[in-house]
């Protein structure tokens, strides 16, 4: 019982008031405001129009990510208890699959084809959370887990092949309000996806400020032990937090298969990296117990413009990837000398 | 052979860190083939004396000779080049790696550029064998026993040719039969001509073991004595040998009824973790309006007794029984314990009291969000007036509630910790060292607002390594010793001596038991 107290020095105190302290407390919504700049002294100007700028283009960005985003908002969370989630993109996949299966082959009603399909999501994911948190196993080693279980669920319910989705009332034929996430809404300007990623992302943002459950998820990614010496339910919260991220990757894969008019077992592979980038630029820190959801939705659309712009000026897919990849490692160093608030 | 030119001489030590003087005009030889003890309360200097001559502290004023010739450690390198190793009471082992593996760790030999598994192995074994332990050098360190892995680091430093062993409280954690066996070794030594500085409280093993005793009070010697014609009473009297100070503002209090009962409390855990004495045979009342101290030796079993009253502890079987107000209850988490009005104040709030990178307010009401808010739902206005609140009526001194608590000093963050778990409403307070690293004014904050809660009925159960402290503060000291309550004193009557006594194994005349 010795003092192991290491009294850390006390800069971080000092450094709140620094300009690049401030700088890097808005540094996902900075960034975006950056890159938004950049795009637009980029953007191609045929007939003097700013292409980027146009309502249809920027609606284009918001739909674009809007899959990424809605599940990134659940990503958020996960990453806030200090885990993570790498089968997100199967998990969209396999919901993507389900919602084609049910809806087309089996025949299933519109609200009960989503229902299941939402169920499979949020219990895949609490499964997960179970298995992490009861058995004591890393989140990343049970989720790549997941990664590969739910990956193959999806190839078995698909039989291996995309499953296309034709509307109407007819057998094989889906219910045409599904084709709804395909459209746009007023005036034809605003995409479905992206209204439903608004909403979940506005809904998470006002529940994260007035839930005592937030602060649970706080504490518990701050410091465990802390937290359950505290009476927090450590581990109830930890499975919901993997069942709602397990839930939203589930809804992006309705809202998946709804644009694409079908359901692709071998779909977003690869989703989750883009996912866990979009919550690391918007400022959430890998060991848990710091972040936003305002963040995350900033560092998504970030990561959008940046595809927009690059796609806009034709820019080879290679080059794309390389600096997607030096916005990542920009994001993380400025978070590194960030305030510790 | 004690005759002989020493190993090691100090003169004149002296170290100051900011404001504390914690060593002033020390000196200390260690001769070839004693074992020297070095006693002292906490805060005496031992601990600073003994990194001084490890090398790892090497701004001090003073001189150190080995062999008569004066040296100055660059590190604990350099220290060790010179023969000089110490055993730290966190035992410095890489759990994944083996007994070879751990003793060469650094220093791995190699042969044609490649591992020499064999050569390691081959040379651990003989060490080992040096000090008769049997055990296979490419076992992996974490499948070793505690006292076992004692052994290891003695060997890994007795493989680096140390004439000079330093260890620090090395029985804390061991069990009587690693505690014999380590006294072989160290006998063992002690035929080799190896020097042994060794640090302990207990005064049986000083007796068994040390051929001299030195005695530090404030950072000065005291004396060398021979501890085999030394009483314990007198080794106290010298550790302590200074009026108890009176910063404490004990209770008048009209104690009320039995809060909390603990009858033979026992648990035979199911996984022994290392390190731990969890309870074996412990009984205590706490009364309304009472603060009852908790002393005992490290390794005593303190904060294991607070860990399982608040549900915490060691998994496995429990015999005995603890009442809440005269009903038999069975903490098993510390949600339980909240609701049942257990609260507890850990030991190191670092580590677990507090998330250093959050606020004030976010630390202040997380354990009582319940009260806060309802339905889940939790009013920001209301959380923050309750944060103010608390740290109004403790005087936590922040610039704004929303700042980090790291930012605080550690009496403030000691009172964010205090102020958290007084929002749940307890009944029973328990507390495990909770004015370590806290300063002098915070610490007298602290007593005086122990002494308001028991006036408000409370019953305060106070573990501390601090024997003024527990004398000046608490109504009764319940005293720990291996496991087991052994000794239960009023401190209107008790001394200093008779706790440390009570606590080190020698019941002392005169007290009240």
């Amino acid at each position: 019982m010795t003092a192991t107290l290491t009294p850390t020095p006390q800069r971080e105190g000092a450094r709140r008031r620094s300009p690049l302290a401030w700088l890097a407390r808005f540094q996902s919504v900075l960034g975006l405001v950056v890159v938004f700049v950049g795009a637009i002294v980029f953007s191609p100007t045929p007939d003097g129009e700013i292409i980027f700028l146009s309502g249809e283009n920027l609606t284009n960005i918001v739909r674009a990510v809007s899959e990424i985003g809605i599940i990134a908002v659940g990503m958020t969370l996960v990453i806030l208890v200090g885990g993570i989630d790498l089968s997100v993109g199967s998990v969209l996949s396999l919901a993507a699959v389900g919602s084609a299966v049910l809806l087309v082959d089996n025949q299933l009603p519109l609200a009960a084809a989503m229902a299941l399909v939402l169920l499979v999501g949020l219990v895949f994911g609490a499964l997960q959370g179970a298995a992490s948190t009861l058995l004591g196993i890393q989140a990343f080693i049970v989720t790549l887990a997941g990664l590969s279980i739910a990956r193959g669920l999806a190839r078995l319910w698909s039989g291996g092949q995309a499953v296309p989705i034709a509307y109407g009332s007819g057998p094989g034929e889906a219910p045409i309000a599904f084709s709804l996430l395909g459209e746009r809404t007023f005036n034809g300007i605003v995409p479905i996806p992206a209204l439903i990623f608004v909403a979940v992302a506005g809904g998470a943002i006002a529940f994260l400020r007035i839930s005592a459950f937030s602060r649970h998820v706080y504490a518990i990614g701050g410091n465990e032990k802390a937290a359950r010496l505290s009476g927090v339910p450590v581990t109830r919260v930890k499975i919901t937090v993997f069942a709602v991220c397990g839930l939203l990757a589930a809804l992006a894969g309705i809202v998946h298969a709804g644009q694409l008019n079908q359901g692709g077992p071998n779909d977003a592979i690869g989703y989750e990296l883009d996912v866990i980038a979009a919550v690391v630029i918007g400022g959430t820190a890998l060991s848990g117990g710091r972040g936003t959801v305002i963040g995350t939705v900033a560092g998504a659309l970030l990561l959008g413009v940046l595809n927009n712009i690059l796609g806009l000026n034709s820019v080879d897919e290679n080059v794309q990837l390389v600096i997607k990849g030096l916005v990542i490692v920009a994001a993380a160093a400025v978070a590194r000398f960030a305030p510790r608030t | 052979m004690s005759d002989s030119a020493p190993l090691v001489a100090l003169t004149g030590i002296a170290k100051r860190y900011g404001g504390v003087q914690a060593c002033r005009d020390i000196d200390l030889t260690v001769r070839p083939g004693e074992v020297h003890a070095l006693l002292g309360e906490n805060g005496a200097g031992k601990s600073t004396l003994m990194r001084i001559l490890s090398g790892d502290v090497t701004d001090f004023v003073g001189e150190i000779e080995v062999a008569g010739q004066p040296r100055r450690f660059a590190g604990p390198a350099d220290a060790q080049g010179a023969g000089i190793a110490m055993i730290h009471q966190e035992l410095d082992l890489v759990p994944a790696l083996s007994i070879a593996e751990n003793v060469f760790l650094g220093r791995e030999l190699r042969r044609v550029g490649r591992l020499d598994r064999r050569g390691m192995q081959q040379r651990t074994a003989a060490v080992l064998e040096r000090i008769g332990v049997r055990l296979n050098p490419a076992r992996p360190v974490e499948q070793l026993r505690t006292g076992e892995q004692q052994l290891v680091v003695i060997a890994k430093a007795l493989s680096l040719d140390a004439r000079v062993l330093i260890m620090d409280e090395p029985t804390s954690a061991l069990s009587s039969s690693e505690v014999d066996r380590l006294f072989d070794v160290t006998r063992e030594l002690r035929r080799d001509g190896v020097g042994v500085v060794y640090i302990s409280h207990r005064m049986d093993e000083i007796a068994r073991i040390a051929d001299r005793a030195t005695v530090l009070r404030n950072g000065e010697t005291v004396g060398t004595f021979d501890p085999r014609t030394m009483s314990t009473a007198q080794v106290v009297e010298a550790m302590i040998g200074r009026p108890v100070q009176s910063v404490f503002t004990t209770s008048d209090v009209e104690r009320g009824d039995e809060l909390l009962r603990v009858e033979d409390l026992a648990v035979r855990h199911r996984r022994p973790r290392p390190g731990r004495r969890d309870p074996d045979g412990i009984s205590l009342t706490v009364r309304a309006g009472e603060i009852v101290g908790l002393a005992g030796l490290l390794g005593a079993g303190r904060t294991e007794l607070l860990e399982t009253l608040y549900g915490v502890g060691s998994a496995g079987p429990t015999s005995g029984q603890v009442l809440l107000g005269g009903d038999p209850i069975t903490p098993r988490s510390a949600r339980y314990a909240l609701r049942n009005g257990i609260a507890f104040v850990p030991e190191d709030r670092r580590v677990a009291g507090l998330v250093l990178f959050h606020s004030v307010l976010a630390n202040t009401v997380i354990a009582s969000l319940g009260s806060i808010g309802r339905l889940g739902l939790v009013s920001a206005r209301r959380e923050r007036r309750a944060a103010q609140d608390s740290a109004a009526r403790l005087g936590i001194k922040t610039a704004a509630i929303s700042d980090p608590v790291d930012t605080l000093s550690g009496g403030n963050q000691q009172k964010v910790v205090l102020g958290r778990v007084l929002r749940t409403q307890p009944r029973v307070l328990l507390l495990d060292e909770p004015t370590r690293g806290v300063d002098v004014g915070a610490k007298a904050e602290i007593y005086e607002l122990l002494g308001e809660l028991a006036g408000q009925g409370l019953g305060v159960l106070l573990a501390s390594s601090e024997l003024p402290e527990l004398i000046g503060v608490c109504d009764r000291v319940v005293v720990l010793r291996a496991g087991r309550s052994v000794a239960d004193f009023d401190t209107a009557q008790a001394r200093e001596a008779d706790v440390l006594a009570a606590a080190m194994g020698e019941q002392l005349t005169g007290a009240t038991s």
